[in-house]
């Protein structure tokens, strides 16, 4: 949908705070320093600097880092839990797991409330919602007494089963709010109608925890953006790849807490449509972490199994809330390379991280580092890093490879591309984890590279993975914001319900979706957004009778009836398949009802642009570039804002940008399109 | 994958970068036949408990690459290829082919059904698939299969004696029938047969695509190098050891049939790179099932060797070179046929547990105190009302954990032999099954495990029957009458059990071991799990975090002043003036006895 609409999407980064708006068909990009001090401080700074005239901007578009932040540092807010009795525990409890298995000493993660901290009240739902026990009122009130006199402002209430059945949580906001007015109360089924107590309460807490700060932080923002002169509407950038109103993220700012990263994803599925290849691999590299996503017919893949701070080593944290299935590995530019107790080589997850960053830098880092090894094998250019701000150190990146290099007894050189082939090799692996391990051919698939160092690896990644062809969109280093601009209201809504999946059951569950579209549309009229345009998709979990976990499965219908069930079934046969290689004759379950709702928002367009040149007057150099297996050769050096859309460019080719460089390799050819994109093939 | 035809001729080496990229592949294959078969098998005991592994082993059965949940199969791959290969021998396979095995050859108990198959590159066997996972019934004497009563394996369920599942591509028929006629759970049974083919077909086709990539030569090479780098930084690490022989000797409760405890010991010894496990002295197998075949005790002994040198590494053969261990036949580390084995992790579990309270006063950065150790499981089943159908659910209990110097143990953890098992949710239990839960808590106050560090607490879990008719639960309690061990004068853990609470008179029944025990509507099954051993002397123990264990409900006003010499007002702050003169008032009663099995 592209209107005569003005966007702002600001993306606060570790390093810099981006800015990418669309102003009268032209695209215009900013970048700010990032101030963990006040984050709006920076976002402030990158308007000022974009001279964009503040009165036109009508939508404002935020990814923040603000709550996973708050999270990671441990500075949110100390919070207090009500549970069924006999339940507190859960959050000790966990889920019993010691995922690093030969650690005889394993510690498991702190919990963000402690025991002291935790009240138990008499009550009991069932599974499927019959009330067993009623809820002691009195000991709610008390309880809440305590709480307050206890000083917490921040208070989360999860209670067994109710998802199923809300009552009784809902009961209790009421009786806190006569005792304690002022708290922030975060009931776990407004957050999530799935089972799993331990998940859908710590989903809770983090809530709880996040909230306080998340809600002067959004506040302060709209605050400094109205003094600034922008009227427009102000929208927060949730995980889900959808946006919400920031009234609605100060109640559920814990949905923002991979607010950032689900920009490029989004992006990604973007610039696919685009170009007419709405299948997309999505790879993302940064200096820290390569992400990878997988985009199917121009949708993102959700799920609502995420886990905070988890490893091979630890749990980690779960949040049962929609968020883009992203697969993240420790594979950046500032990777450091290192041998491990069993004598073989290894990339990552440690990074140098921004300071001191790779050895080449000259910052005082010392370990060798990808980009050092980028650098010795010529693929990137020591005078034009971020554009030429910043001189590279050759010799310093050579001194940090050299212990590696004596250590296996080989070269320098050697080195370097054995460490580009390791951490090449686990980025592949995670590409295929998301693709080929999922039963999907790659060769139905185009990749789509963005990160300040994904273009330098993924023509080498797209060959390893066998895409149909790679892209490297414009601004790729500022891609999650751009992929903010062109992003729609979404909400998605859950419940667990399991039983038969038949026939029989149809109307019933016909029924709970059309619950489930009133939740949506309720919802949506209370934010005023208008229900015109509201586009509804339903899917269910679906399983065979005895197994555990479940395979989403569209229903492509408006009402669910027994051949609507029909032909769901029959997909779900062939999404098994696909998946795991076997489909079964046995009776097919449902778990849960998911409902996603999408309120579309007017999007401005960024005008094509024809460039009518030969690819020798795009030249600015020619270097000598090591491929490794493919030799090394004089390559050609294109600055990338030249580059004509009327002749593609053959291989070998170094492409550079300021904030970026795009390799190419000698059997590859680029062809750049009137958008800006980058296919190599 | 290194064949004896041609290691002479083999002498091009690969280089590290290259050795990396392979090996990463082929792990990356077996994770992938792991993650499949884990996401659609209908056994909950494969799915949440993840009690399965699957693996890639070279055409002579060395693991190459192993996935597991749970390290108590670290090397059972092995025993299942190694011997299906003796019996059909190397020539005896062909493209397609899968074998089904079971019992003794398998090495653990007839619930845990292994399937080896070969891979072929070019008409020629480069290696094999393999994959072992706990079934839900096996058939046998009772539901589950396994039980805390039978004195014969052949109470115990079917065995499936190394045959051919499918030939050549083709499912055989008669073996299918056989499996599917004997068992009590036939739907769930056919799922995990055809999720533990099915994946072993996608392992099987990555690993081709390795082979094809780097070709025969290379990834044999590679493979071969890592098995030696391996054994070369074992080798090293060991030497960071303190040589010396240590001992230890313990108890098994007893063995389900009679209430005899059942005496086993090892002697350790370090010398310079290598590591002597010796279990003479051990007693001979037991009449009851929780004897231990050969390969489950040599599974859990490689886990516990994996923990005291290179916890971190990926293992594969080469690392378990410098590992020698020698226990008798016939004993209950290495019970022989007809030698009943179903509750085979309690002596498994032992096996580890030796050595583990032989070295952890030696080895304080990497050894903890002792831990709850029983897998703690339990089958329970009836019929359920809502569904109309018979159920069973097989799970593991988590428990408390022992503590380490600067480390209280862990809260509420699987045992040792297992790993990434996820405890399964209360409201999932209660929506798949008709069981209703009353309390899932922390087993506090806490009256066991105190230490300068304190032993983690165990699980208390209240459940009944709820909409179900003939319930009855199956459970397996061991380390009840010996429990987890302190160290350095940390006290010892308080043993796992099991009450049941007869609702008609309120009755309190205490158990260790039941079997197809009656679960009458009302009754409740209380499930209690051990705290694990404490470590160093608690009146050492920091006053601020033993007020911070009373805040938080661990322990009582009285255990702080008796077991920790702190003393707490009623207004719950601490007493420092009170305290200083309960600790000079005196050591701690028991303080100065050795802790039980260390001998040395």
């Amino acid at each position: 949908m592209a209107e005569d609409t003005s966007r702002v999407a600001v993306d606060i980064g570790g390093t810099f705070t981006d800015l990418v708006a669309v102003d009268d068909g032209a695209l215009a990009l900013e970048k700010a320093s990032t101030t963990p001090s006040n984050f709006a401080d920076g976002v402030i700074d990158a308007l000022e600097k974009c001279e964009l005239d503040p009165g036109i901007i009508d939508q404002f578009v935020h990814g923040t880092t603000v709550v996973i932040n708050a999270i990671t540092e441990r500075n949110g807010d100390d919070t207090a839990l009500l549970t069924t009795e006999g339940f507190r525990d859960v959050l000790d409890i966990t889920r019993a797991n010691r995922p690093d298995m030969f650690n005889f000493q394993y510690q498991k993660p702190e919990p963000f409330v402690p025991r002291r901290h935790r009240w138990e009240v008499p009550e009991r739902v069932d599974q499927s919602g019959d009330v067993l026990t009623p809820l002691d009122e009195d000991a709610v009130r008390e309880a809440a007494r305590e709480i307050r006199d206890a000083g917490f402002d921040t208070i989360a209430v999860s209670l067994l089963h109710s998802y199923q059945n809300p009552a009784h949580e809902q009961r209790v906001r009421d009786l806190v709010a006569d005792v304690h007015p002022d708290a922030y109360v975060t009931l776990s089924h407004e957050l999530t109608k799935e089972y799993r107590e331990y998940e859908r309460t710590n989903t809770a807490v983090l809530n709880s925890y996040v909230r306080p700060i998340a809600d002067t932080y959004l506040d302060s923002l709209e605050g400094r953006l109205h003094d600034h002169a922008v009227d427009g509407n102000t929208y927060a950038m949730k995980s889900n790849a959808g946006t919400t109103s920031f009234e609605q993220a100060r109640r559920r700012p814990v949905e923002m807490v991979e607010s950032g990263p689900v920009g490029g994803v989004y992006g990604a599925a973007r610039v696919g449509e685009q170009i007419g290849d709405p299948d997309v691999v999505s790879f993302d590299m940064g200096g820290t972490t390569a992400k990878t996503s997988l985009v199917q017919d121009g949708d993102v893949t959700i799920d609502t199994d995420y886990w905070l701070e988890s490893s091979q080593r630890d749990e980690g944290y779960p949040l049962k809330i929609p968020v883009v299935d992203i697969v993240e590995i420790g594979a950046g530019g500032g990777s450091i390379a290192w041998v491990d107790q069993g004598g073989s080589i290894n990339v990552g997850p440690q990074s140098s991280g921004a300071d001191p960053g790779p050895a080449c830098y000259g910052r005082g880092g010392t370990d060798p580092t990808v980009t050092d090894a980028n650098l010795l094998t010529g693929r990137l250019n020591p005078d034009y890093f971020l554009g030429g701000e910043m001189a590279l150190d050759t010799d310093a990146a050579r001194d940090a490879l050299e212990p590696l290099a004596d250590e296996f007894g080989t070269s320098v050189r050697e080195a370097a591309h054995g460490v580009l082939r390791v951490v090449n090799s686990n980025m592949a692996n995670a590409l295929k984890q998301v693709s080929l391990r999922r039963g999907h051919d790659p060769r139905d698939f185009v990749m789509v590279a963005s990160g300040g160092a994904g273009p330098l690896h993924a023509a080498t990644l797209g060959r390893e993975l066998g895409v149909k062809e790679t892209v490297v969109p414009r601004a790729p280093g500022q891609f999650s914001a751009w992929g903010m601009l062109l992003t729609d209201l979404r909400k998605d809504f859950a419940r667990t319900n399991v039983g038969s999946f038949d026939a029989d059951t149809a109307a019933e569950i016909d029924g709970i979706f059309a619950d489930m579209e009133t939740e949506a549309r309720d919802a949506y009229a209370r934010e005023d957004v208008s229900l015109d345009d509201l586009n509804l998709e339903r899917t269910v979990d679906l399983r065979y009778a005895g197994q555990e976990h479940t395979v989403n499965t569209p229903v492509q219908a408006e009402t669910v009836d027994a051949s609507v069930v029909g032909e769901t079934i029959e997909r779900f046969h062939d999404r098994h398949e696909q998946t795991y290689n076997f489909r079964m004759d046995d009776a097919v379950e449902v778990v849960n009802l998911r409902l996603t709702a999408y309120a579309p928002m007017p999007k401005p367009e960024v005008s094509p642009v024809e460039t009518d040149a030969s690819p020798a007057a795009a030249v600015k150099s020619t270097r000598s570039v090591d491929f490794g297996t493919e030799g090394v050769h004089d390559t050609r050096v294109f600055e990338r804002d030249a580059l004509p859309t009327t002749e593609p460019i053959e291989g070998p080719a170094v492409i550079e940008e300021p904030a970026c460089t795009t390799l190419v390799h000698p059997d590859q050819t680029v062809d750049v399109d009137a958008l800006g994109n980058l296919h190599i093939s | 994958m290194q064949s004896e035809t041609d290691t002479q001729a083999q002498t091009a080496s690969v280089d590290p970068f290259t050795r990396e990229v392979v090996t990463n592949a082929l792990q990356s294959a077996a994770e992938e036949m792991f993650l499949n078969l884990g996401r659609t098998a209908k056994s909950s005991v494969i799915y949440e408990t993840l009690d399965y592994a699957c693996g890639i082993t070279d055409a002579e059965a060395n693991v190459v690459a192993q996935a597991n949940g749970v390290p108590g199969f670290l090397g059972t791959l092995k025993f299942c290829v190694a011997d299906a290969i003796e019996k059909f021998g190397r020539d005896g396979f062909d493209p397609g082919d899968v074998v089904l095995l079971n019992d003794y050859h398998g090495g653990t108990h007839l619930n845990d059904v292994a399937m080896v198959a070969p891979i072929f590159v070019d008409d020629e066997l480069v290696g094999f698939t393999a994959s072992k996972a706990h079934w839900t019934d096996v058939g046998g004497k009772d539901p589950g299969s396994w039980t805390t009563d039978a004195t014969s394996v052949f109470q115990e369920g079917i065995q499936y004696p190394m045959v051919k599942l499918y030939e050549g591509g083709d499912r055989n028929d008669a073996v299918y029938d056989i499996v599917v006629a004997n068992t009590r759970m036939p739907d769930v049974t056919r799922g995990d047969m055809q999720a533990q083919k099915s994946s072993m077909d996608v392992g099987a086709e990555r690993v081709v695509d390795v082979f094809n990539r780097y070709g025969t030569d290379t990834v044999r090479q590679a493979v071969a190098d890592e098995f030696d780098a391996g054994e070369q930084l074992v080798r090293e690490e060991i030497q960071t050891l303190p040589n010396g022989t240590y001992t230890a000797e313990d108890y098994l409760d007893d063995d389900g049939v009679t209430d005899d405890p059942v005496h086993v010991e090892v002697e350790v010894t370090i010398r310079d790179e290598t590591i002597e496990l010796d279990y003479t002295g051990t007693d001979p197998a037991t009449d009851g099932p929780i004897n231990s075949p050969y390969a489950a005790s040599v599974s859990d002994i490689r886990a516990f060797f994996q923990a005291i040198t290179l916890p971190e590494a990926e293992t594969n053969e080469g690392f378990f070179r410098p590992l020698e261990i020698t226990i008798p036949e016939g004993t209950v580390l290495n019970a022989t046929k007809p030698a009943p084995i179903g509750t085979d992790w309690e002596g498994s579990a032992m096996a580890a547990d030796l050595p583990w309270q032989a070295l952890a006063p030696h080895l304080p950065d990497r050894l903890s105190a002792g831990h709850f150790l029983s897998v703690c499981a339990t089958i329970v089943g009836g019929h359920d009302e809502r569904r109309d159908e018979d159920f069973l659910v097989v799970e593991p209990q988590p428990g408390g954990w022992g503590a380490s110097p600067g480390k209280d143990g862990a809260d509420v953890l699987v045992c040792s032999g297992d790993g990434d098992t996820l405890e399964m949710p209360v409201e999932v239990m209660e929506t798949r099954f008709p069981l209703l839960f009353d309390q899932f808590a922390l087993d506090t106050p806490q009256e066991a495990g105190h230490g300068e560090f304190r032993g983690g607490t165990g699980l208390v879990q209240d459940y009944r029957m709820y909409n179900a008719s003939g319930g009855f639960i199956t459970a397996g309690f061991g380390r009840s009458k010996f429990p987890p061990w302190g160290v350095e004068g940390g006290r010892d853990g308080d043993g796992n059990y099991i009450e049941i609470v007869r609702d008609g008179d309120g009755s309190v029944e205490r158990h260790s071991n039941l079997t197809n025990h009656e679960l009458g509507e009302d009754d409740v099954a209380r499930l209690v799990t051990s705290a694990g051993g404490g470590w160093g002397d608690p009146f050492d123990r920091d006053p601020e975090r033993v007020l911070e264990d009373y805040r938080d409900d661990y322990i009582t006003r009285q255990t702080a002043r008796e077991e920790y010499g702190v003393a707490i007002t009623e207004a719950g702050e601490l007493d420092a003036a009170a305290t200083s003169s309960l600790r000079e008032a005196g050591a701690t009663p028991t303080d100065g006895e050795p802790n039980r099995g260390e001998t040395q």
